[in-house]
């Protein structure tokens, strides 16, 4: 027998019992550092923080240089000649064409490595171990081996290069859209979909009304991850494309195999990392707005018991 | 391990928009006794557990330790033990080594350490499994290595945080009997919180009943059942019955008529509300016969509580409002829903609390 | 991070059947031809049986033509991986230790490293040239002149090329040792704390043993991805002695014709050290009692 009392004020620790508790939360005393302790935190984030950033910052400065001779610190002449030459050396075409090879490898590799990871989660797959195992050997395995092999065959088959490339590019995404949607998975509830289903809805409904909604952020990684796998990959659009694929990072490869295009090369780089980034962007910014929309949904209101019982004993009360 | 441990005052505030989770609670526990923090969700139990321990920092007041204010010590060496709802035995290490974990970080060699570890764990009834590793156990035995492992520490103070509310009812007995056997071995003080009304009384010397962040009652057993100091308090223990009336000369008047008060008590003059335990109100069927001195009434309600029943008695007094009595049936007597039935309050069930 | 299903979780859709194989399916027959497909058109071709011109003949000549260079090449391949590998592990656990710290620092950290992931390795090499060349910004910025400045980039030591794969996979490994340690790392850290320990008992006896999984695997896919990668090597480094990747795309493009061969025998070795790694790896995770 338990207490029914419900209580008004909840305590607001328990608010956040969904989210993530890291030792260095406010409200926490584990991980509070005094003097020396403190400063050698401190410095330990400002030196990480500059060992990821310092290497794009010759790109930021190099992308806007008409002329920076050595050994000025600085460009002493700014201007968009990189952005011309840039141009020039096909950087446009070749961005749609990256752009649409990711977007087409993250369609793609999404949805497979989501159902083999549902399948795989809910026990459904016969030799499961087999099975995990041909799906992450890609990570294993290095790509230019299996593309030089897969090369002669698919010459031999007439498979087009492009539908080459793209199925190459797809098993090797697979490790990941198939890992990041297990993990998703294994916290999903297949309650929710068994409940839709005693409520009346079809199978199709329950996928996309039930289903899909609660694993969409982590469809939106998985596909991210996807998306970044078909974007920046080389070797395989060199091998298997054969020429006739000019993605993003083949024109930034002979620009920078060339002398004197240290701009070009730059603005290159640069519009190869921007689009990546936005998307990482984004994902945080849904991330956040989802995690905020589920903190501040209101308690229910709470009636005691005892009062409801006895507004029903009051004569003259409704029953 | 039998350290006396008082929280003076202590208030504890998250943000300054919520209510703050403890409002100047002062709790005095004694050294090796048994205190259960009774309270429902968001009553700040698991809040003033962190307090203690030191994970959390207090807004206002002392925590003291054998008189010592432990404010500035983190945690590892406040000397208190403490075990969660969830086990946490580190995955890494076999469950011998689990318990060893404390001596292990005071520097003991691992030999010592195990062999200490041992003794624990025979302590906690699982002499033999310390080669295993934790995944192989099943809640209960795992709860039981976690306590094993928080005395091995050889903690000032024991907390205990609603450690038995995920383990099934019949593991639950199992386990209350285990804190007996610890407190006859090692006479640790122990703080143990819950939400459960029937393992703080079966387990804890005193019961202090919190809610919404305040102390409500800080007494025995007995005392919070059957004297408690305020309508709140008694309906937190799940008391039923309350009469609003007035006290006269040392009895209580209502709709009930006169129902005399114990000496002991609070009887000064005033409104007051009768409360009475529904286990401690006497039914008995009238046959007909009806002494003057019996307060009659009639049963309109019938519920089942397992073996026992619960009736809901309602008498009217000329004039007076209504007012209805719970009261629990043993197995056996019969009593049926409209019937006419006597009712006794013995005085030493009764209390009446200020209004 | 087996792929089996998870023990201990109540799994109700739960038979191995017809409905289980057809969802796999579209994702197991593309990997399996691929990869099957692949590695085993390598080790045809490698072994004479997909010449492209002229008779099927068994034979090990591709191997043996290049007796003299492979030695070379796979040393400085195992060198290059190496190198990366240990830099990157250690920052990276440092850099997943300050981000699952959490406050400010942390955070910041945090959002840099997955920032640092996204960047293609082409582009991170093309900075990486940038920063340590010759005329690049770091010399710039210490006032060192171009020639008493050391050959980083295309030098003897292959020091731009290390640099690139353990910058960009350290955010890799921070960002994996991070999710996994954020996971877990709160309460075991108050239980740990609450026995006794102190910070860095903390991090010794708790910390570091509940990460060792994650690292190693995250190492041992970093290594496997050094050893078979193309691009930074071909940028950054210099044309002798050739890493395995570089030397095998220089005989894949050759106009001899037995070049192919010799091609694809490279790779099969590749992809015979990439597998002992992972196989160590796997050993050494069943060595940590936390493999699951």
């Amino acid at each position: 027998m338990s207490i029914q009392a419900r209580s008004l004020t909840a305590d607001p620790q328990r608010a956040d019992v969904g989210r993530l508790r890291l030792p260095g939360d406010p409200g926490s005393r584990l991980t509070d550092s005094r003097g020396a302790g403190r400063v050698g935190r401190v410095l330990s984030a400002a030196l990480l923080a500059a060992w990821f950033v310092v290497p794009l910052v010759p790109l930021a400065l190099w992308a806007f240089a008409d002329r920076w001779s050595f050994p000025a610190v600085l460009p002493s002449v700014w201007g968009t000649d990189g952005l011309e030459s840039a141009i020039a050396q096909g950087a446009v075409p070749a961005f749609w064409r990256s752009l649409a090879l990711g977007l087409v490898v993250a369609a793609i590799a999404t949805p497979l490595g989501a159902a083999a990871a549902r399948a795989l989660t809910m026990g459904m797959v016969p030799w499961p171990r087999a099975v995990g195992l041909v799906l992450l050997a890609p990570i294993a395995l290095p790509p230019f081996a299996a593309v030089m092999g897969l090369n002669v065959v698919l010459l031999r088959a007439y498979v087009p290069p492009l539908a080459g490339l793209v199925l190459v590019l797809v098993v090797i995404a697979l490790p990941y859209t198939t890992f990041a949607m297990r993990v998703a998975y294994a916290a999903h509830d297949i309650g929710f979909e068994e409940e839709a289903r005693t409520l009346g809805a079809s199978p199709w409904t329950v996928l996309w009304r039930v289903h899909i909604p609660l694993v969409a952020p982590a469809l939106a990684r998985a596909a991210f991850l996807a998306f970044l796998v078909g974007w920046s990959d080389y070797i395989v659009t060199v091998i298997i494309g054969g020429g006739t694929v000019v993605s993003l990072p083949l024109v930034i490869a002979s620009s920078a195999a060339g002398i004197g295009n240290d701009s070009a090369v730059a603005i290159l780089s640069l519009t190869a990392i921007l689009p990546p980034l936005a998307l990482l962007l984004l994902l945080g910014l849904a991330g956040r707005r989802g995690a905020a929309s589920r903190r501040s949904r209101p308690d229910p209101d709470p009636i005691d018991p005892r009062t409801a019982r006895s507004r029903l004993h009051e004569p003259g009360a409704a029953r | 391990m039998t350290s006396h441990l008082l929280l003076d005052g202590v208030s504890k505030r998250f943000s300054n928009y919520h209510a703050p989770a403890l409002n100047a609670v002062t709790l005095d526990v004694a050294a090796g006794s048994c205190t259960a923090i009774l309270g429902p969700s968001g009553s700040g139990k698991s809040t003033i557990l962190r307090v203690m321990a030191g994970l959390d920092p207090v807004t206002a007041g002392q925590v003291l330790v054998d008189g010592v204010d432990v404010a500035g010590l983190t945690p590892e060496r406040r000397g208190m033990g403490m075990v969660f709802q969830r086990p946490l035995l580190f995955p890494h290490l076999s469950v011998l080594d689990n318990v060893a974990f404390a001596d292990r970080v005071s520097g003991v060699r691992r030999s010592v350490a195990r062999h200490n570890a041992e003794l624990y764990l025979d302590m906690v009834q699982l002499g033999g499994y310390g080669r295993r590793s934790v995944r192989e156990l099943s809640g209960g035995q795992e709860q039981r290595v976690a306590i094993a492992r928080a005395l091995a520490a050889r903690p000032r103070v024991l907390l205990l945080d609603e450690p038995f509310s995920a383990l099934d009812p019949e593991l639950r007995s199992d386990m209350h009997a285990l804190i007996d056997d610890i407190r006859s071995a090692l006479s640790p003080t122990i703080v143990l919180v819950t939400h459960d009304r029937d393992e703080a009384s079966a387990v804890a010397d005193r019961i202090a009943v919190l809610h919404e962040g305040e102390l409500l009652q800080h007494d025995t057993v007995d005392g919070v059942y059957n004297r408690p100091v305020s309508v709140r308090v008694a309906r937190l223990m799940g008391g039923l019955n309350e009469v609003p009336g007035v006290i006269v000369d040392g009895a209580h008047l209502s709709a009930l008529g006169r129902v005399g008060l114990d000496a002991g008590r609070d009887v000064c003059d005033g409104p007051a509300t009768l409360v009475v335990r529904q286990e401690a109100v006497g039914v008995r069927a009238l046959g007909g016969d009806v002494s003057s001195d019996d307060v009659v009434g009639v049963v309109t309600g019938l519920r089942n509580l397992g073996p026992r029943r619960l009736l809901t008695i309602r008498f009217r007094a000329a004039g007076a409002a209504v007012v209805e009595l719970n009261a629990e049936l043993p197995p056996g007597q019969g009593v049926e829903a409209g019937s006419r039935v006597a009712v006794t309050l013995p005085p030493a069930a009764v209390s009446a609390v200020r209004t | 991070m087996s792929l089996a299903p998870l023990p201990g979780r109540t799994v109700r859709a739960g038979r191995p059947g017809l409905r289980g194989t057809l969802l796999v399916l579209p994702a197991v027959v593309p990997a399996l031809f691929v990869l099957g497909g692949g590695i085993g058109a390598a080790v045809a071709q490698s072994l004479g049986l997909l010449p492209l011109i002229g008779p099927v003949r068994l034979s090990l000549d591709a191997y043996t033509a290049q007796a003299g260079a492979l030695p070379v090449s796979i040393a400085v391949s195992l060198g290059i991986a190496t190198a990366s590998t240990a830099i990157a592990a250690v920052v990276g656990f440092a850099a997943a230790l300050v981000i699952v710290s959490g406050r400010w620092g942390g955070r910041i950290v945090a959002i840099i490293s997955a920032a640092t992931v996204t960047v293609p390795h082409l582009v991170g090499a093309a900075a990486i040239g940038l920063l340590l060349a010759d005329s690049g910004l770091l010399p710039r910025l210490l006032g060192i002149d171009a020639d008493a400045w050391p050959r980083l980039v295309g030098g003897p030591w292959w020091v731009a090329v290390v640099a690139e794969y353990a910058w960009k996979e350290s955010a890799f490994v921070a960002l994996v040792v991070a999710g996994t340690l954020a996971t877990r790392v709160a309460s075991f850290d108050e239980t740990a704390a609450l026995l006794g320990a102190g910070r860095l008992k903390r991090l010794r006896f708790v910390m570091v043993p509940l990460c060792l999984p994650a690292l190693v695997v995250s190492s041992a896919i970093v290594f496997v991805y050094t050893l078979g990668s193309y691009e930074v090597a071909w940028l950054l480094g210099r044309s002798y002695p050739e890493p395995l990747p570089v030397m095998a795309l220089r005989l894949f493009d050759s106009i001899t014709l037995t070049a192919r061969p010799e091609a694809a025998a490279v790779a099969v070795v590749t992809t015979a050290i990439s597998l002992a790694v992972v196989a160590l790896a796997f050993l050494a995770l069943r060595r940590t009692a936390l493999w699951r």
